[in-house]
């Protein structure tokens, strides 16, 4: 007996298509996935690289050479420092203390790297100070770079008292009869204070929870969107679709109507969460009820497009289930939705862009975390409506064959 | 859109008065792959008239109802109803479609069932209000209104899903196979609220596998084979065109025969007798006197008229089609 259910079992497993990759292939799919996305960081060519400005208040044989070693870093990227000479400035950002904040204020880059002109009181108690400007958003770069900036400072600081000792041999000097005028370079000899300045989340009572509660929320809004959408293979499926279309219905009017109804639920979805984020883990949802509320609707609207359009694709409920599951989970990774997309390769980082979870969490991003105007979101609301007007325009022309056969 | 009192009005070529007939189905072609789904079948059904249109499994029933109802584009021909065009806008209006499946949503009441559809043909406010009431009662589930149609049976299922299709007052009512999987009653019941439809001047075209139901509860037949229409007009007609009015009758002896009278078959296994004749009263002796001549002894004896049955495996052959 026991044997005939076993056999009956299988024999049923093996007739069912959909079952059998969803038992055998889907996990060796996801598990390829995964590695490629979460184990290529050993990799050099992929390893992420830390986005870092610079800026140079003080100008000397010190920081000078420090931002040459950082520039040497292969884990570094510098976006922008301060020029050099003038014949530099064609290719780079001339960085101030404000601008540095304030591109890391906007995610422009990970950190930024301060080299503070001291005041004259510092100066003539021998003090330099470099700041590491890093924003918790990613807790990893912060940490990275102070590490990386102390050795360069360390190197340099080496370097220039082994050059300054060979001088001073040379002219036959002694360092008591230094001046004034040449103070700056003896305080280069000495090791400079680093102090790390969080820039956005030092204020924030809870800052994890503003980060994940948005790619929580687009990862669960794709799941019900989709499940939602499979209504129509239902309707299908049972002939209903026969029966409103042969009502004053339109196909048309069928999809927006979807799409409505999906944009609708999705948004009070979202609304819910962030509500229940803001009364237990104090999300400061009431100062960016605005950006939350474009944000929202939009990722609404684009999640609801993708659902009917991924609907309009499959054949039956099934189907739907496991290729739903399959794409929003590679999506779910690739944007950010389950790990931050800094811990991920630059070729994963920049793969993620095709995903619209990443563009979701940059808006939220900037909304919650980074506290920016929603004018600075411009590009992921851009970005977002766009690819859900492509998606319901897919599901539109996908749904034909269901019109007249 | 058009408004509710609009709903039933037909266009102004129409005429209702019997010389446009209310659904044309014209040389109607379609192919599926290699599969001549429809090969020329032409029909046409008059207002107020009840079709009931068989066929085998495969013979093209379910692609010409789909045509119908314009879900379904043929390859060639056309299909009017009241002379027009289906593909011409409202048309469609004029026909209330009831799907084999159960295409109702059963996580919804009757009512809303009910609601939603008659919305959707265009039904607001008061009329909708009206037509729902009366659709609740014409299937027998006034009481019941508030119920999840998930909780029940499979008879008022079939009611709900044949309610929806006629909330819109439609000319003509295409149902397939409306009483598939359900008890006795439940057909009654069903075939009594299509009946008051069709006394109210409904046409009525139902496709089915219960010959029965065909050959009682419609005025004329089409048979559909292979795609083509291979028998239309009333039973009777149907009857004497194809098999003959002549009636069956077996005799059922015991004993030991000679042999076989002249003219009719010998069933060895079960002592029967089978033979046709024209007239029963006037021959029917004579073969009982025949059978007693050759040594045996009637026990039983069964008369039959030619029926729908016989006419369909007359027609479609009795060889298994899947």
């Amino acid at each position: 007996m026991i044997w005939t259910i076993i056999q009956t079992s299988w024999r049923r497993l093996k007739n069912n298509r959909s079952e059998l990759l969803l038992t055998f292939l889907v996990p060796i799919v996801f598990f390829s996935i995964f590695a490629v996305i979460f184990g290529s960081r050993d990799s050099a060519s992929l390893t992420p690289k830390i986005k870092v400005a610079i800026s140079n208040q003080w100008p000397n044989e010190l920081a000078d050479r420090t931002v040459a070693l950082l520039r040497e870093q292969k884990t570094l990227r510098l976006t922008a420092s301060t020029p050099r000479t003038a014949s530099q400035s064609t290719d780079s950002i001339s960085v101030t203390r404000e601008s540095a904040e304030d591109l890391v204020r906007r995610g422009m880059v990970s950190a930024a790297v301060v080299f503070v002109k001291p005041s004259p009181d510092l100066a003539l108690n021998g003090t330099a100070q470099v700041e590491v400007l890093s924003d918790s958003f990613d807790q990893i770069a912060s940490q990275v770079l102070t590490a990386v900036v102390q050795k360069a400072l360390m190197t340099a600081t080496a370097e220039i008292a082994k050059l300054q000792t060979t001088r001073s041999r040379d002219d036959g000097v002694a360092l008591a009869g230094y001046t004034n005028s040449i103070r700056p370079a003896m305080i280069a000899t000495q090791p400079p204070m680093i102090s790390s300045i969080d820039i956005l989340g030092g204020k924030k009572t809870n800052p994890v929870i503003a980060m994940y509660a948005a790619g929580i929320a687009v990862m669960f809004l794709l799941f019900s969107a989709t499940t939602a959408s499979g209504s129509l293979l239902e309707e299908r499926e049972n002939s209903t679709l026969d029966r409103l279309l042969c009502s004053r219905l339109t196909m048309d009017q069928l999809l927006l109507g979807k799409w409505s109804f999906l944009t609708m639920i999705g948004f009070v979805q979202m609304t819910l969460m962030f509500i229940w984020g803001a009364i237990v883990f104090g999300i400061d949802l009431r100062h960016h009820i605005e950006g939350f509320i474009a944000m929202t609707l939009v990722t609404a609207g684009a999640a609801s497009s993708f659902a009917l359009m991924l609907a309009s694709l499959c054949k039956s409920r099934m189907q739907l289930g496991w290729v739903s599951t399959i794409v929003i989970l590679t999506m779910s990774a690739l944007g950010g939705s389950m790990v931050p997309r800094y811990l991920m390769s630059e070729t994963i980082q920049n793969a993620g862009l095709w995903t619209f979870n990443a563009w979701a969490l940059d808006g939220y991003n900037k909304i919650f975390w980074r506290e920016l105007q929603l004018r600075d979101v411009g590009l992921e609301l851009v970005v977002l409506t766009a690819s859900g007007f492509v998606f319901i325009v897919a599901a539109r022309v996908f749904a034909i064959r269901w019109e007249r056969a | 859109m058009l408004g509710p009192n609009t709903l039933l009005a037909l266009p102004e070529s129409v005429s209702r008065n019997g010389a446009i007939p209310a659904l044309e189905v014209v040389n109607l072609w379609k192919k599926y792959g290699t599969n001549q789904a429809l090969s020329g079948t032409s029909f046409s059904v008059a207002p107020g008239e009840r079709l009931a249109l068989l066929g085998p499994n495969g013979a093209g029933k379910t692609t010409l109802v789909r045509s119908m109802c314009g879900r379904v584009r043929p390859d060639d021909g056309q299909i009017l109803l009241f002379g027009c065009s289906i593909r011409e806008p409202n048309v469609l209006q004029q026909l209330g479609v009831v799907p084999q499946d159960l295409a109702i949503y059963l996580d919804l009441t009757a009512k809303e069932n009910l609601e939603c559809f008659g919305q959707l043909h265009g039904l607001r406010s008061r009329k909708l209000k009206e037509r729902v009431a009366w659709a609740l009662k014409w299937i027998g589930l006034e009481d019941r209104a508030n119920e999840l149609t998930s909780r029940f049976s499979g008879g008022m299922k079939r009611r709900v899903n044949i309610a929806c299709g006629v909330l819109h007052r439609p000319s003509i009512l295409l149902l397939d196979e409306p009483t598939v999987g359900v008890d006795p009653q439940s057909r009654q019941r069903i075939f009594d609220m299509l009946d008051e439809l069709s006394q109210q001047g409904t046409c009525i075209v139902l496709t089915t596998h219960h010959l029965d139901e065909a050959e009682t509860r419609s005025d004329r037949i089409v048979i559909v084979d292979h795609g083509k229409v291979v028998a239309d007009g009333p039973i009777d007609e149907l009857i004497a065109n194809t098999i003959g009015v002549r009636r069956e009758v077996i005799v059922e002896t015991e004993g030991i025969m000679v042999a076989a009278p002249p003219g009719m078959e010998w069933d060895a296994a079960r002592n029967r007798f089978t033979c046709y004749v024209d007239n029963v009263v006037e021959e029917l002796p004579h073969i009982l006197d025949r059978i007693q001549r050759v040594g045996g002894t009637i026990r039983d004896l069964e008369v039959h008229q030619p029926n729908l049955h016989h006419v369909f495996l007359h027609l479609t052959g009795k060889e298994l089609r899947e």
